[in-house]
């Protein structure tokens, strides 16, 4: 890998790795009597382990042949190991804490390991170690290739990727040691925010230079919904973090934002976070990989347009539907209701887009499960889709709110949609990537669908029906006119539905843990003798829309 | 005070439905302009051609 | 013209960058910007106390530890909520937290007016071990809080970036943080009388684990716990009594 960079970008990665290394050794001094210091020392290591790798191959042979006449594959590489990497991690947490739910004795007894404090790592594992590293991965990888042209950086593509790991290194192991803010889904503290918006800054940088040198006139629209995903978590990300540390040398801070307020802001970054990051990225993937794999152009190049920027204008007001019948004011929640619901026509037309386009293509979905891993993950945000713009409607919401159902609908999302069409991409790249003529094994690709299918159905039927029984009981009324069920009755009923979804669970992380085990092993067989694309013709001309 | 709470309100609510269905339609004309038929096709497919090198 | 301003547009990646800012910052300006002067229609409650120092402390722990993904601090204005936990929550009422918590998921019962609910020997027991109390819960045990020093040193801090963002403690209440910290966990000590000059006398001291010779984490949680929904009665006058409340939605 290092042979890809000249000696002079040699000597900017290592300068680069010193100077966050004095940064962590900064923190680590002022930050000594705290739990700062623990991520000074870590942010020490990191870059030592970076700098360590840089100096010993700085004297390899510098890249001979113009760079420019290939892509640059190789932090894409080292972008789906990581995602891979994290997935394991992150669902592991996930079952581990989807356990404690049933049997709470298995946080054995130590402050580390309480739900509490789990939780985090676990949604932080998922969401952006496996999902984050995903999408800059597949960003890279879908970037160069519709504009073909090679990144805009040879340095900045691994600052990005490896930086962003540091960040969700800081965040998951500050939630152990109790650092957090305790905002969802935003747990980390100050430093690792500031940390990852330079990070962020490269990546937008790097990705709109990678975008101004293309030779294809046009902009294909998957990178419109990366360049979305990118810039607006970037404002979200900043203004839901805006904090005072109550000084330099401690982790902890407090937020700008006081009661309401926060309780808006948190709720606009949370409902855009599932928006950009979880719904707009993985669009992404959708418009460049189902075509590519199923060998068809989209169904209707125009409703990807609409539907763009419909998403992208709907779910900015979308996310006071977290907050009805709070002390928000009406308004508010009246407007984050319609625009939930609005919300379904540019999210069905993605979903009805994405599977018109295998209309003709129905048997290599039999065949094919990296094709069918993409078609249900367009079936589940379908669904998922409806299900949110239904639980946004207040009176819905009032039976929903604070159940399993919340937990249920976001996991249809997270499982259904974002780790199948995940897959099914990874599953699309990773033998172009490493130029194998396809997966090491195909049947492992089969297993790995049906175990994620039935983790996925068996979760989610678990929190519908733990989240609709828990609703119906907080507000059940005797003839008399008392309450008819007190918490804990509510609580005992779950039960159940708690084993049955850790169960789902385990099947989904074993079917995760499967695909490793594949993209590793293809990895390592033979690489292809010819050039890549035998088996795949050139693209067939479709007249019309 | 010019800028108290209900104003602020009002003009959010006013306004911004003005600029929603500016964005629509302007959207809506972008998308189904004639002359952009030709470049949406090309766009569509040219994703599923053949690509091992950056072009030059 | 509409023709070469998207030709445009769409040929170049700043213009798609901008568009793509135009469309989504407005929906999110729109909502958030009646936000800033939102503090105009926070009710009033001249009533209102801060969180002393050790309450802070011990929000930082509720914090810390994660509660709020298990626990909810937001009774919503609808029947059963107000009848199970009680008045409505106001906005003023977490007007001085930050973060807010009021949570997203109920897997333990909404704890925005548990104070004074239960006993501070009732909170340690159930901290200590939750099934001791309620066989059928889930909650993790805490039982290491009790054997936690609460950090009380850096107190000062803590009350000083409040300050700096508005919350109203004095100077003096920021000086004297660590000891009033200490002192509302110690009665017998000279410390506790400070605590009621300056946060009023209807602040709880108290040994709230029961050992009154040391501050651990357990006595700022339990005496954070013991003040949720007590900092001030606004909620309790606008809605007179549970039955009285009328369903919103009626």
């Amino acid at each position: 890998m290092i042979r890809q960079l000249t000696s002079s970008e040699r000597q900017n990665a290592a300068v680069i790795a010193i100077a966050v290394a004095i940064v962590g050794l900064a923190m680590a001094a002022v930050g000594r009597t705290d739990v700062l210091g623990v991520h000074g020392v870590m942010v020490m290591l990191f870059a030592g382990a970076v700098l360590f790798y840089v100096l010993s191959g700085l004297y390899q042979p510098e890249p001979t042949e113009d760079r420019e006449t290939s892509y640059y594959d190789d932090p894409i590489k080292v972008g789906i190991v990581l995602s891979m990497a994290w997935a394991v991690f992150g669902m592991f947490m996930g079952v581990w804490v989807a356990a404690q739910l049933a049997w709470p004795n298995l946080a054995f007894d130590a402050g580390w390991s309480s739900f509490g404090r789990l939780r985090p790592t676990h949604t932080t594992g998922v969401i952006f170690g496996f999902g984050g590293n995903a999408l800059i991965a597949t960003s890279f990888h879908v970037v160069q290739r519709t504009s073909r042209a090679r990144l805009a950086g040879q340095l900045s593509p691994w600052f990005v990727l490896l930086g962003y790991n540091l960040f969700c290194l800081l965040a998951v192991s500050g939630y152990l040691i109790g650092v957090t803010q305790s905002k969802e889904y935003a747990e980390a503290e100050w430093y690792a925010d500031i940390w990852l918006v330079i990070v962020w800054v490269t990546y937008f940088i790097l990705y709109l230079r990678t975008i101004a040198r293309r030779k294809e006139p046009h902009i294909y629209v998957a990178n419109w919904y990366f360049m979305a995903f990118i810039l607006v978590v970037a404002i979200l990300h900043i203004v839901n973090n805006l904090a005072l540390p109550i000084s330099w040398g401690h982790a902890k801070s407090y937020t700008v934002w006081p009661g309401v307020q926060d309780a808006m802001v948190q709720w606009w970054y949370g409902h855009n976070a599932v928006a950009f990051f979880l719904t707009a990225g993985f669009l992404g993937m959708l418009y460049y990989y189902l075509p590519v794999r199923a060998q068809r152009p989209i169904f209707s190049y125009r409703l990807s347009i609409l539907s763009f920027w419909g998403i992208t204008f709907f779910y900015m007001w979308a996310g006071s539907h977290h907050l009805h019948y709070t002390a928000l004011p009406h308004w508010v929640q009246t407007l984050g209701m319609t625009f939930s619901v609005m919300l379904l026509v540019p999210s069905w037309a993605s979903a009805g887009n994405a599977l018109l386009t295998l209309n003709g293509a129905w048997h290599r979905v039999r065949d094919d499960a990296t094709l069918r891993f993409m078609m249900a993950a367009a079936v589940f945000y379908g669904i998922s889709t409806f299900e949110g713009s239904f639980l946004a409607i207040r009176p819905v919401n009032s039976l929903s709110h604070y159940t399993d159902w919340t937990v249920g609908h976001v996991h249809a999302g997270a499982l259904g949609w974002v780790a199948l069409i995940t897959f099914g991409s990874l599953y699309t790249l990773v033998p172009s990537l490493w130029k194998r003529e396809r997966m090491y094994s195909a049947a492992l690709v089969e297993v790995h669908f049906w175990l994620a299918i039935a983790g996925t159905l068996i979760y989610v039927f678990a929190m519908w029906n733990s989240g609709i029984i828990q609703g119906l009981m907080w507000r059940t009324y005797t003839e008399e006119g008392a309450l008819a069920y007190s918490f804990v009755d509510s609580l005992v009923a779950m039960y159940p539905y708690y084993i049955a979804r850790a169960f789902g669970g385990l099947l989904f992380l074993i079917g995760a843990v499967v695909g490793c085990y594949n993209i590793w092993m293809t990895v390592r067989s033979a690489p292809l003798a010819a050039p890549l694309n035998a088996d795949v013709p050139i693209a067939p001309a479709v007249a019309g829309e | 005070m010019d800028l108290d709470h209900n104003s602020v309100v009002a003009f959010s609510k006013s306004w911004g439905l003005f600029y929603l269905i500016a964005l629509a339609v302007g959207v809506v004309v972008y998308t189904f302009w004639p002359s952009n038929r030709k470049r949406f096709n090309q766009a569509k497919n040219s994703i599923l051609g053949e690509d091992d090198k950056p072009w030059k | 013209m509409p023709e070469i301003f998207h030709r445009k547009l769409e040929r170049s990646a700043i213009g798609l960058v901008i568009a793509i800012i135009a469309a989504a910052s407005v929906g999110g300006i729109v909502e958030i910007a009646p936000l800033f002067t939102i503090d105009e229609t926070v009710e009033e409650a001249p009533d209102m106390r801060m969180y002393t120092p050790l309450e802070l402390a011990g929000r930082n722990i509720y914090v810390r530890e994660g509660c709020y993904a298990c626990h909810s601090q937001m009774i919503r204005t609808l029947r059963d909520e107000v009848e199970r936990y009680g008045p409505y929550s106001l906005a003023v009422e977490s007007k001085y937290d930050r973060p807010m918590l009021w949570g997203s998921k109920r897997t333990g019962p909404d704890l925005a007016r548990v104070g004074g609910k239960y006993s501070d020997f009732w909170h340690v027991a159930h901290l200590t071990n939750p099934r001791d109390v309620v066989p059928e819960s889930n909650m993790p045990a805490y039982r290491w809080l009790a054997r936690t020093s609460l950090k009380m040193e850096d107190l000062p801090l803590h009350l000083a970036a409040q300050k700096a963002l508005g919350v109203p403690y004095t100077d003096e209440m920021v000086e004297n943080a660590a000891r009033d910290a200490y002192g509302q966990a110690t009665p017998d000590t000279d410390f506790a009388a400070g605590v009621a000059t300056r946060y009023g006398d209807e602040t709880q001291v108290s040994a709230f684990d029961g050992v009154k010779t040391d501050v651990t984490e357990m006595d700022a949680l339990v005496a954070y716990l013991q003040i949720l929904g007590r900092l001030t009665g606004a909620a309790y006058e606008n809605t007179a009594a549970p039955e009285g409340k009328p369903n919103p939605e009626g």
